[in-house]
């Protein structure tokens, strides 16, 4: 089953549609509680992370029976160094966006907590792509 | 299909009044409604007696049942446990006194009020937080309706809901306890607790945890107020002594922000159906952080707001906060309840209050086998590509989401929709409504 979704630059407020359409899938499917939840998290942390720092991008959720594969692909500035983003309390987020109660450096090390396989594609200056997958029923 | 019932449901539909005109399967929070051969229909396990069907119905085809008034004499002790919320259907010229009195006369031998227990419930509420310190945000078990709608619609919550039961379970042993004290047997006393709501009467009936809740009897609120009202206008009561051991805290449990106050380290409180759900829907999500306490109570005003009150929800607030603040600032020194008290009692009732279990009962999952599921999941998705997703309800079903899945399950016939074929070269009258093309209103996924 397959979902996209658009991603529009610092539309925080929009944000989560995509989380809340793929759980209302899940909990369907009887997914377990737990696993519903780190998708879910992984999922809208990927989708502000791209919101506050890209220009706009995608996203595509390919549901099958064993799997959940989410691809969050931005327009943006790529990360410069990806093992400094994925040390806890290390953001690069503006003030503006630090205001709004987001930019806290917990972004990529929550998802990696939350995903069994993350892969991150980034060229700076181009943008950055990031393929979570998370094992259903395990 | 043959399902188990979870649920006791005293909502229930009469089939002469109701029209079939839709407006309460639009109402409902989890679907549990559908239209059959014109008439209404409930679905036992979905439904969480919210009662929100019931204020929405034009025709006042939707009660909810009660037990018999004449129940009270097959006892000799007759006990009337009356919330606060009673006394805040009147007019606050009718004295509570007065209100007590008619009680009486119709043939109670004694009044207690429920929030006598509210103190010790917040106390092991305490406790049960201080012992779980793994979980950050804990749900109040006060409102019936709230643990239902979490074990049918937020399965992953329901270890977020203290396991803990009502004031009125508290109440109700208390007094057993009191009148056993004075020498009169168990046999001879029944307590009948008066109801704000649906909600209370199915929790009453079918306790989370199948336990004794003591209660013989449960009697709707709004059916009391008129017999009371009668004899309030007919005058001349023998005054009542009214026991003034609540305090002003007690007296506004029922009301928003009433329970959350006792938990002033961090609490919050959420009334009205659409605010529970967007914050249960939050708290899932975990987009927001609510550590401590949450009171979420499904009625608007909570309890003040019960679909059996009669009074305007914000007036009857405004007597009880009045009530509060007179207890308060004249009752300075009141006397305990000395029952309460009593360790040895009060240990045993402890134990008798905890729910073993609180288990999810999600009415969401499409099969119990996952890939059964996973092929209903993808074909309700492409249905509901092809219905028109106008939610008109025609088809029994109140959305076209709804109507998928009703499908998918085999509960339904495609042909149950009357749009499906039409939507897309509707009629000249149609056409003013939906303009020309419906297709790519209904493709965006966002």
């Amino acid at each position: 089953m397959h979902y996209s979704f658009d991603i529009e630059r610092g539309n925080f407020t929009d944000a989560g549609h995509a989380s809340a359409s793929v759980k209302r899938t899940l909990k369907q499917l009887d997914v377990a509680p737990a696993s519903i939840k780190r998708i879910v998290v992984a999922l809208y942390e990927a989708e502000i992370n791209a919101v506050a720092h890209a220009y706009g991008g995608k996203i595509d959720v390919e549901i099958d029976p064993e799997k959940i594969v989410m691809v969050v692909a931005d327009e943006g500035p790529g990360i410069p160094n990806v093992d400094l983003a994925m040390t806890e309390g290390w953001s690069t987020a503006s003030q503006k966006v630090r205001e709004m109660g987001f930019g806290a450096g917990m972004g990529l090390p929550n998802i990696k907590k939350n995903t069994d396989e993350l892969k991150i594609d980034t060229r700076i200056g181009v943008g950055t792509t990031l393929t979570m997958t998370v094992y259903l029923n395990s | 299909m043959a399902q188990e019932t979870y649920f006791h449901h005293s909502l229930k539909i009469n089939d002469y009044l109701c029209t079939g005109c839709s407006s309460c399967i639009r109402a409902c929070p989890t679907a549990a409604l559908r239209i059959r051969d014109g008439k209404v229909i409930l679905s036992d396990n979905k439904c969480v007696d919210c009662g929100e069907c019931m204020r929405t119905c034009p025709s006042r085809a939707i009660y909810v049942k009660q037990d018999d008034f004449q129940l009270m004499d097959n006892f000799k002790y007759r006990v009337a446990l009356v919330p606060v919320t009673f006394i805040a259907q009147f007019e606050s010229r009718y004295k509570t006194k007065a209100i007590y009195s008619c009680l009486r006369e119709l043939g109670f031998t004694h009044i207690y009020e429920v929030e006598h227990g509210t103190k010790f419930l917040a106390r092991l509420y305490r406790q049960y937080m201080a012992d779980h310190p793994e979980i950050r945000t804990f749900i109040s078990p006060y409102c019936p309706a709230v643990i239902r709608l979490i074990q049918v619609r937020f399965p992953s919550l329901v270890d977020n809901i203290i396991p803990l039961k009502s004031p009125l379970d508290v109440a109700a042993r208390v007094i057993l306890r009191q009148l056993m004290a004075e020498g009169v047997s168990r046999g001879s006393i029944g307590i009948f607790y008066v109801t704000p709501c649906a909600a209370k009467i199915a929790s009453v009936k079918s306790p989370v945890s199948g336990q004794d809740t003591c209660i013989a009897g449960v009697i709707n609120m709004d059916f009391l107020y008129n017999k009371v009202k009668l004899l309030l206008k007919n005058a001349g009561k023998d005054a009542v002594a009214v026991n003034h051991s609540l305090t002003g805290k007690d007296i506004l449990w029922p009301v928003t922000g009433g329970e959350s106050a006792l938990f002033s380290e961090s609490s919050f409180a959420v009334d009205g159906l659409a605010n529970v759900i967007e914050f249960l829907e939050n708290l899932e999500d975990e987009n927001i952080d609510v550590p401590g306490l949450v009171e979420m109570r499904i009625c608007d005003q909570s309890c003040m707001g019960g679909p059996l009150t009669v009074n305007n929800r914000f007036v009857a607030r405004n007597r009880l906060e009045k009530r509060a603040q007179l207890v308060d600032r004249v009752l300075r020194i009141r006397k305990e309840d000395p029952t309460l008290d009593n360790p040895e009692f009060t240990d045993d009732l402890a134990k008798q209050l905890v729910i073993p279990a609180i288990k999810p009962r999600s009415m969401l999952k499409l099969s119990d086998d996952f890939s059964t599921a996973f092929r209903m999941a993808e074909e309700m998705k492409r249905l509901e590509k092809a219905l028109p997703g106008i939610n008109c309800a025609a088809c029994g079903a109140p959305t076209c989401a709804a109507f998928a899945e009703d499908v998918v399950r085999g509960e339904a016939d495609i042909d149950g929709c009357v749009f499906a074929d039409i939507r897309n070269n509707p009629p000249d009258a149609l056409r003013k409504v939906w303009g020309e093309r419906l297709d790519n209103q209904n493709t965006t996924t966002k």
